[in-house]
This record gives C-alpha cells, structure tokens and sequence, in this order.
C-alpha cells in the first residue's frame, strides 16, 4: 500500500503492508523514533502525534487512514535556532525522568496550547490525562505547560 | 454526602543493603583543561543521580557541575556499582566519588604548594582554582596545576576510591548490630474526600517533609517526592495486579491495572527537610524509595477520619470502602436495636 502523507511540513511516502499503524510506519519507514511504543493498544499516549490539529494515539491508526494528512512530531518542534517553548520549560523546570512519556504529553500539551492559549490547571490536567507518566507525578509537567503557555502569550503580544 | 478527612503517615527507611556489602567504585580524572572526567558504574534512570554525582565531583574539585563530564554504566570501562537500587547512590556512589575526587584534588595540592610557596594542607579548590586558604589572592587555575602535574612532574591528576557501607552484622547472643550505615525520615499528611454513598476516595492534597540529608539538588529531590507520591497514591487507592487460581495475571495491561493520571494527582507541597549526615557525602543521604513509603498509610488514615472505617487492604477502591461504610453502619443499627 502507497501512502502519501505530510510530516512535519515535508511531503513524504512509503509502500507499507495494510496492517501497519501510523506508529510504525513513522518508526520504522521513516525514523522517527520520538513517538514511543508503549503499550500499543491505546492505554498509556507515549505514542502521541498531532494529525490536523489533534493530538492521536498513532498505535490506533492505521497508515491508510493518514493518506493526505498532515503530522506534526516531536521531531518537529524544535529547530536549529530555538526549542519550542513547551520544551525549554520542561527542561528549566526538570519535568520529565526517565522521559519515556516526554514526546506524548509534550505534543498532548501542544494541541491544548494551540487550541487554548490560556488553560487552567485543571485544563491541562485534562489534556493530559491520556498520557501516562510513571516517573514524576505530573507535578512539575503541569507546572511547565502553565510557564509555557505564559511565555507563548508574551511572544504573541510581543509580536 | 463527602467527607473530608485528614491522616498523617511516619516512616523511616535505610540507605543502601542490610548488611550484605553493597560498593560503588569511582575514578576522578582531572583533565589539563581545568575539566574532569569522572567514571561510574551507576546508571541514570530519570532520577537525575548522574547529575547529582557531578555536583559532588565538582564541589570537591571547586570546579563548575558543567565542568564534569560523566562517564557511566558502561560495564567494560567504567568502575564496578552496585546499581541505583536501595535508594543508594547519592550516599554511596557518592561517597565513593567523593573519595576519588579527593585523591585527584590531593595531586593537584602536592604539585601546587611549591609553585605557592605553601604546604598542602594550606590549599584549597575553589571557583576553578587551587588557592592558598585565608588568601585567596595567591592562587593558580586548576588547568594550569593540572597541566603541570601531567606533563611537568609526570603525576597525572587521578583518584580512583571505593565505598561500602559500614554495616556490623547481628549478634546472635544479643540481637545487637547496626544493619544498615545510615537512614532517612519523612512523615507525609493527606488530605481526602470520600463520598459515603459510593466510596470512592480522592485525595485532595498532600504534605510531604522528608528528611534526606543535605539536598544536593533540592529541585530533583522535589521531582522525586512528588513522583513518589503518584505511586503512593495508585498503591492506596488504584492498583492492584489480580491473578486467577493458576497463577496467571488477569490484568497485564493498563486498561485493567488503573494507574494515576494526572487528574488522580492532589496538590502537593513538598518540605525538605535539611539535616547534614556526617557519614554522606557533603552530608547527602538520600530519597528514592522513602518518597513512597508513607503514602498509603496517611490516606487510609485521612480515610478513617473522613468516614470511621480503616482500610487494612490495598487499595482501598470505592467498592471495598463503600462495603466497610456498610458494615459500620449496619453495626452502629445492631447496637441500637436494644433500646426499643
Ligand atoms: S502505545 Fe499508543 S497508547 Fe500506548
Ligand atoms: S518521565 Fe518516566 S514515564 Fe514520564
């Protein structure tokens, strides 16, 4: 099977067997290994991408059902010059440990910030809350994607 | 109707093995560059010990933590560790670092004090410099004394130490010894709400003082005391590995064995609770495991004062403290029934 799709601004594709999720072929056709395996059936949102606009558990997509579609990545989020503000906060604030459920949770958090600029706690714990995380109790991870909100206001405002 | 309740949990925990000898071995090089390379057997797991094993490689040294370059857990290279297990690596490993830093700094102090004109007990390291202690204007940068030692005097700047808790086994005739090189406190209060018409519990907030010796670095200590509340809370109230009678767990996966989430997490406040050990290295002890410890006990304890019932099975799910609400009033009825 021939899929077209969009990841992270470029134009890729890839000739995948038909039962291939969006988790492997990002994986394993094209190397993007940010995206985890962790469960595998939809539990735990350590393999969460952004597809149009709305954060996905890519185990539970097929490759197929991405075909024209447009994928943001962890791998997308930083460039050469700058991390992106969910990022620089997570690490100022030491949000993450073993980091196993970072690449989810940082793109769970992104949708939300996207969408809502302003959250209140209880609307980040929301969006967090199919992102499991063994490590750190959330605490400092809801405490950054507050900063990072504050800050992504204050460069708008500046800008 | 929902109950608020509060409860406290005490603990305390012991740092590293019950007797059996549990080492850590370090090397401390210091580099020509003012640098240093340090080599450890211990492995990072998230807990940030690779950074705190710097910290203390640097303050021995007087040099900065991003002058550390750490070397770990490459079993063919790297001297042997016990592991990151037994919440002990801050003390022992770290012990051990501290050692070997010590032995490199005593080069770099033996090669300085003719080019100061000092003996060198006089010496100290601090801010990338070896300096004359009470006069700080006399002084040389490390790289500088490093360079020297390596390739004037041929002594190059290394300290390889070891470190095994001093433990004295158990005296049959008395039951008298001392099993473990030292220990950690905390007491930890929770704050509940149960809903006594379905029992299910939530947990509001929760105060967490932990005595762990000098915090080393307080904002990873906080990491590691809010994370192991989240596991406190999940063995209290949410996870449960459940088995049929062959052995054969019925609920290997995470649809079925409940974690917390992030909307299970209370408010935290984390306390830290400073208290220099002089056995620990810049008087660390440490903090994994002990974040865990007193969880559940003070949630079933805010549980009782919320409700009246204690829990004395984990985890204490809406079905087990509904039934117990039952029972209590059911036998709060039996004992009035007389009085007809
Ligand atoms: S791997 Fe997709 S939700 Fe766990
Ligand atoms: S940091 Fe380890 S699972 Fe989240």
């Amino acid at each position: 099977m021939d899929v077209k799709l969009t990841i992270n601004g470029e134009e890729k594709s890839a000739s995948v067997p038909p039962e291939t999720t969006l988790l492997r072929l990002l994986r394993e056709e094209f190397n993007l290994t940010g995206a985890k395996i962790g469960c595998d059936v939809g539990d735990c949102g350590a393999c969460t991408v952004i597809v149009d606009g709305i954060a996905t558990n890519s185990c539970l997509m097929l490759a197929g059902q991405v075909q024209g579609r447009s994928i943001e990545t962890i791998e997308g989020l930083a460039n050469m010059d700058d991390y992106h503000p969910l990022q620089k906060n997570f690490e100022d604030l030491g949000s993450l440990q073993c980091g196993f459920c970072g690449p989810g949770i940082i793109l769970s958090a992104k949708q939300l910030l996207d969408d809502n600029p302003d959250p209140n706690k209880e609307e980040i714990q929301d969006a967090l809350a199919g992102n499991l995380c063994r490590c750190t109790g959330y605490t400092k991870i809801v405490e950054a994607v507050a900063d990072a909100a504050r800050e992504m206001r204050g460069n708008r405002e500046a800008a | 109707m929902k109950q608020k309740g509060k409860g406290i949990g005490c603990m305390w925990y012991p740092i590293g093995f019950t007797v059996a000898a549990n080492p850590s071995a370090a090397t401390v090089k210091v580099n020509e560059d003012g640098t240093a390379t340090l080599l450890t057997g211990t492995v990072e797991t998230g807990q940030g010990s690779l950074t705190v094993l710097g910290q203390i490689a640097a303050e021995e040294l007087g040099i900065s933590t991003d002058d550390v370059h750490v070397v770990s857990a490459d079993t063919d290279t790297t001297p042997m560790d016990t592991g990151a297990i037994a919440s002990r690596t801050t003390y022992v490993t770290g012990n051990a670092i501290k050692l070997a830093a010590e032995k490199a700094k005593e080069i770099l102090f033996e090669v300085a004090a003719p080019m100061l004109n000092v003996k060198p007990s006089q010496l100290e390291a601090v801010d990338r410099k070896v300096q004359v202690k009470g006069f700080p204007q006399r002084n040389l940068p490390i790289s500088e004394v490093a360079l020297q030692a390596q390739f004037v005097q041929g002594r190059p700047p290394i300290g390889s130490a070891s470190f095994n808790p001093p433990t004295v086994d158990m005296d049959p005739e008395t039951g008298q010894g001392k099993p473990f090189s030292t220990y950690v406190y905390a007491t930890q209060i929770a704050e509940v709400e149960v809903d006594d018409e379905t029992g299910q519990v939530d947990v509001l907030y929760m105060s967490a003082a932990h005595d762990c010796g000098t915090a080393i670095n307080p904002m990873l200590v906080e990491g590691q005391i809010q994370g192991g509340i989240s596991m406190g809370v999940g063995f209290a109230l949410q996870e449960e590995m459940l088995f049929d009678e062959k052995g054969v767990q019925i609920n290997p996966n995470l649809t079925n064995y409940i974690m917390p989430t992030s909307l299970d997490m209370p408010e935290i406040d984390v306390d830290i609770v400073e208290n220099f050990d002089p056995t620990g290295p810049f008087g660390a002890k440490g903090v994994g495991e002990p974040t865990a410890v007193p969880t559940a006990a003070a949630i079933c304890n805010a549980i009782f004062d919320a409700v009246g019932v204690r829990v004395t099975s984990l985890p204490a799910t809406a079905e087990k403290v509904l039934k117990l609400i039952k029972e209590k009033r059911a036998n709060e009825n039996k004992q009035l029934a007389p009085a007809e």
